[in-house]
């Protein structure tokens, strides 16, 4: 284990390193901080002196090792726009991006899941046929779209839930959450549904197939053969085996969720890191971004490392040597 | 089945609804303001909502706020006349003390990087208290556009604990005795927030910030016990939540939210001519322009009747009514003509066919190459204008290949000076010439002259009339070297001035909208019908 653990780290500091330059090159390509910072009345001294002080004057090179080398004393830099340090600009806005996201997960599983197994169960019946071709749809709709469309049904014709904005807070832990809250529960469940609807649609379709094909293993009919009631059938044989790529998805929906959930950010003004990525990009901080899609690698590298734990544990032939 | 769902509805609707404080005005704004220091950032959303905690002592109307009038000892020296009787937010009352403090604030870079007003306040030599209740400005040259520049030297209370008691000495590099100015935390916790404005600042988070009614106001108390400001910078969001009851107003909807109002007895909108031109530059060196080509290896846009010309081939009229609906006026030189100063102009004529005889007695009678460049998504209908203006010309045989592209994108490319032609945007907050003086004069760097002049236009006659309105403190004199700047600068072309922008707002139809022409919102402009 602990050599799968130290290979691991070995490969995901080559993919971090390996990032970094290319969003680094990347966003000195594409624009130019003095650019978009100096407004039309800065003289041509102001433009150099601005330069010199975001430290953009300097060769390309010169300006990565020592922004690596920053990074290795754990200072990622100062934002461009904000001037503020870009860490804690990042790490402010996670609790919300992570409140929508785990709410959202937890939809996508809690309605995904059950619908996926009873359409694997059930599969001549009318429902698993509707299920089925709104999980379609669910699919196909363009996510801004349903955003909006969302906003309209229930905050512009229904008026049950705000349009945007995260509303109330409370502070646990000195970090601020919309979880316990009612004011704040109520702006996170629009962004939560528009996240969840692709989520349910895809875990039925993933707990459909799987539950089909579990079916119709031996151990089943045996199990069926052996007497073995219905409910504990569906939990203790169907369920465990077709939890591994459900488990593998979820892990890796969950990290998309928190890394790029920026449309859906945007369109609700949830004051979330996608929203801080957009905008970052888009103002040609690239201090920010750069430091936004290295702790991004790094999560994924963690989530996907407690993945391959989990399915150890949910699967005892995988072994980690 | 309907029935249900509607009671299910009302049902949720009484349990989860909030329900609106009629006296707080909540706002949308377009993008967050950046912070509560009113110093580091510029940005319209920034100054919109700072306006409401702190007051500079010249207003957004070029009229006195905080001051009571000013008199040019030299024209290296001014005396600025306090207005007395005026009380920060924490009972200290103004004085001249208060400038020199915030000039040195303004000069102090926090973090080695500089604030909003550093340039400006370039020329600037010392910063001076007559008194209790006047400030002498002193500057290197004769700076008359320091009187516009005053309106972003938002005035801090200097009674914070770190400044020394006596007297403030200014200095360039902003230190002035003071040992330690407010950090963004003092500013954001309020603790530094003390202006002398309408409304005091209450809490202050990136998309969301909230202000109290300021009793002690020295003018006229706000109606509104406190505003609200939500920053929502997604159009189709911004209108929902408007339309949703989540706020009473929202900046900038679109064409396409003011058409979907028709109709709507609960909201309505209003628009009020803004001091930005929507122009197109044009690169006039006798080299060449990247992107334009010729059959001939000339330079067309050199040519001012090629220039001319193109100009003729745009239907402004037209633009502004079916792009814009009427909310955009036609353009008649590079000032909107409204602003305060701009000269009398006639107006700019549309003409294809005689566009295209000039063209032709220009020598390019089977057109030029031509690449366009605009920013995808910085002005309201920029892309579409940008489409229209590439027909236009198309229509009198120019060949137009229209680049459209990210702002940030844009920006970098346009600094590099890689555009022959591009779709731009300024504003005139601070008067009609001083957007010409960087955009088409020769460079100067003692004037701070030209340094955005990437037409790499050069006139004898439009630079001696920037050179002498640069120092003419005489207001009527240099209105007068504005429209001789502005008349030459038209007759030569170097950009095309194409229309200029309105601001809009939609809001609850209860309410009356008095809109600002500086583009930005405040809820001084809103008031109950």
């Amino acid at each position: 284990m602990l050599s799968f653990v130290l290979r691991r780290l070995g490969q995901s500091s080559v993919l971090v390193l390996i990032m970094s330059i290319l969003v680094f090159v990347g966003m000195y390509v594409v624009s130019d901080p003095v650019a978009v910072l100096a407004s039309d009345d800065f003289t041509e001294e102001d433009r150099i002196a601005l330069a010199s002080e975001l430290g953009v004057d300097r060769p390309l090179m010169v300006q990565y090792f020592s922004f690596l080398s920053n990074v290795v004393r754990g200072d990622f830099g100062t934002s461009f726009v904000y001037n503020e340090p870009v860490l804690p600009l990042i790490v402010e806005r996670l609790p919300a991006t992570l409140e929508v996201a785990f709410l959202a997960i937890a939809i996508g599983l809690c309605i995904g899941v059950p619908l996926g197994i009873y359409s694997g169960l059930n599969r001549k019946k009318k429902t698993t046929k509707t299920i089925s071709f709104l999980t379609t749809v669910g699919y196909s709709i363009p996510n801004f779209w349903q955003a909006l469309l969302l906003i309209l049904v229930f905050a512009v014709w229904l008026k049950v839930l705000p349009a945007s904005g995260r509303g109330d807070t409370t502070t646990l832990f000195g970090i601020e959450l919309s979880f316990f809250n009612l004011d704040g529960l109520r702006h996170m469940l629009l962004p939560a549904i528009n996240l969840a609807i692709y989520k349910i649609c895809m875990q039925t379709r993933l707990a459909r197939s799987g539950t089909q094909e579990v079916m119709f293993q031996d151990y089943m009919t045996f199990a069926r053969a052996k007497g073995i009631p219905r409910p504990r059938l569906i939990r203790r044989h169907l369920m465990r085996n077709i939890l591994i790529p459900i488990v593998t998805i979820t892990g890796l929906e969950l990290g998309g969720l928190i890394a790029f959930s920026t449309v859906t950010e945007t369109v609700f003004s949830w004051p979330g890191i996608g929203k801080l990525l957009l905008d970052s990009i888009h103002n040609a901080d690239r201090p920010v971004v750069v430091a936004y899609l290295i702790l991004i690698v790094m999560m994924f590298v963690v989530i996907n490392f407690v993945v391959d734990v989990l399915y150890a544990l949910l699967d005892p032939r995988i072994r980690y040597t | 089945m309907k029935k249900t769902f509607t009671t299910l509805a009302a049902v949720a609707a009484v349990a989860l609804g909030g329900a609106a404080q009629a006296d707080v005005l909540r706002m949308a704004y377009s993008s967050a303001p950046r912070s509560v220091d009113p110093y580091p950032f510029g940005g319209a959303t920034t100054a919109g909502y700072k306006e409401h905690i702190y007051e500079a002592l010249v207003g957004h109307d070029d009229q006195p706020l905080l001051s009571t009038g000013w008199t040019w000892n030299s024209p290296t020296s001014l005396t600025v006349q306090l207005r007395e009787g005026v009380k920060f937010h924490n009972g200290e009352p103004f004085t001249a003390r208060d400038v020199v403090y915030s000039a040195c604030r303004m000069m102090f870079k926090i973090d080695d990087k500089r604030n909003l007003l550093t340039s400006s306040m370039g020329p600037l030599t010392d910063v001076v208290a007559e008194g209790d209740h006047a400030v002498r400005f002193e500057t290197k040259n004769p700076y008359p556009l320091w009187i516009q520049k005053m309106k972003f030297l938002s005035i801090l209370s200097a009674s914070g604990g770190s400044v020394p008691d006596g007297p403030i000495t200014y200095d360039a590099t902003g230190d002035c005795g003071i040992t330690a100015y407010p950090t963004r935390d003092d500013f954001e916790n309020g603790d530094a927030a003390v202006g002398t404005g309408p409304f005091k600042h209450v809490s202050f988070a990136k998309e969301f910030a909230v202000m109290e009614r300021n009793d002690d106001y020295w003018g006229e108390a706000s109606k509104w016990e406190g505003v609200e400001i939500s920053s929502v910078s997604n159009s189709g969001a911004r209108f929902a939540g408007l339309l949703a009851g989540d706020y009473d107003l929202i900046e900038n909807p679109t064409s396409e939210d003011i058409t979907a109002l028709d109709g709507n007895d609960d909201f309505d909108f209003s628009s009020k001519p803004a001091w930005r031109t929507m122009f197109v530059v044009l690169d006039v060196n006798a080299e060449g322009a990247p992107g334009v080509s010729a059959a001939d290896g000339s330079a067309p846009l050199a040519n001012a009747k090629v220039r001319h010309a193109m100009s003729l081939a745009i239907n402004r009229d037209a633009i502004t009514d079916r792009l814009f609906g009427g909310n955009a006026a036609p353009a008649n030189q590079y000032s909107p003509s409204y602003r305060a100063g701009a000269p009398e102009m006639p107006a700019l004529e549309y003409d294809a066919d005689k566009a295209k005889a000039l063209l032709a007695e220009a020598g390019y009678p089977d057109g030029f190459t031509l690449q366009f460049n605009a920013p995808s998504d910085r002005y309201p209908n920029g892309t579409r204008v940008a489409q229209a203006l590439a027909q236009y010309w198309s229509r009198i045989g120019i060949t137009v290949e229209l680049n459209t592209q990210p702002w940030s994108v844009f920006a970098k490319a346009r600094k590099a000076r890689e555009m022959g032609a591009f779709f731009y945007g300024w504003g005139h907050p601070q008067g009609p010439a001083q957007m010409i003086s960087f955009a088409f004069a020769t460079r100067d760097k003692d004037l701070g002259l030209g340094s955005s002049n990437y037409s790499n236009y050069s006139s004898e006659a439009f630079d001696a009339a920037i050179k002498a309105w640069a120092v003419e403190t005489d207001a009527a004199k240099a209105d007068e070297h504005v429209g001789n700047a502005m008349r030459a600068a038209m007759a030569d072309m170097p950009g095309i001035p194409v229309y200029y922008t309105h601001s809009l707002w939609a809001h609850r139809a209860d309410l009356t909208v008095d809109g600002r022409q500086d583009e930005r919102t405040s809820a001084f402009m809103v008031s109950y019908k």
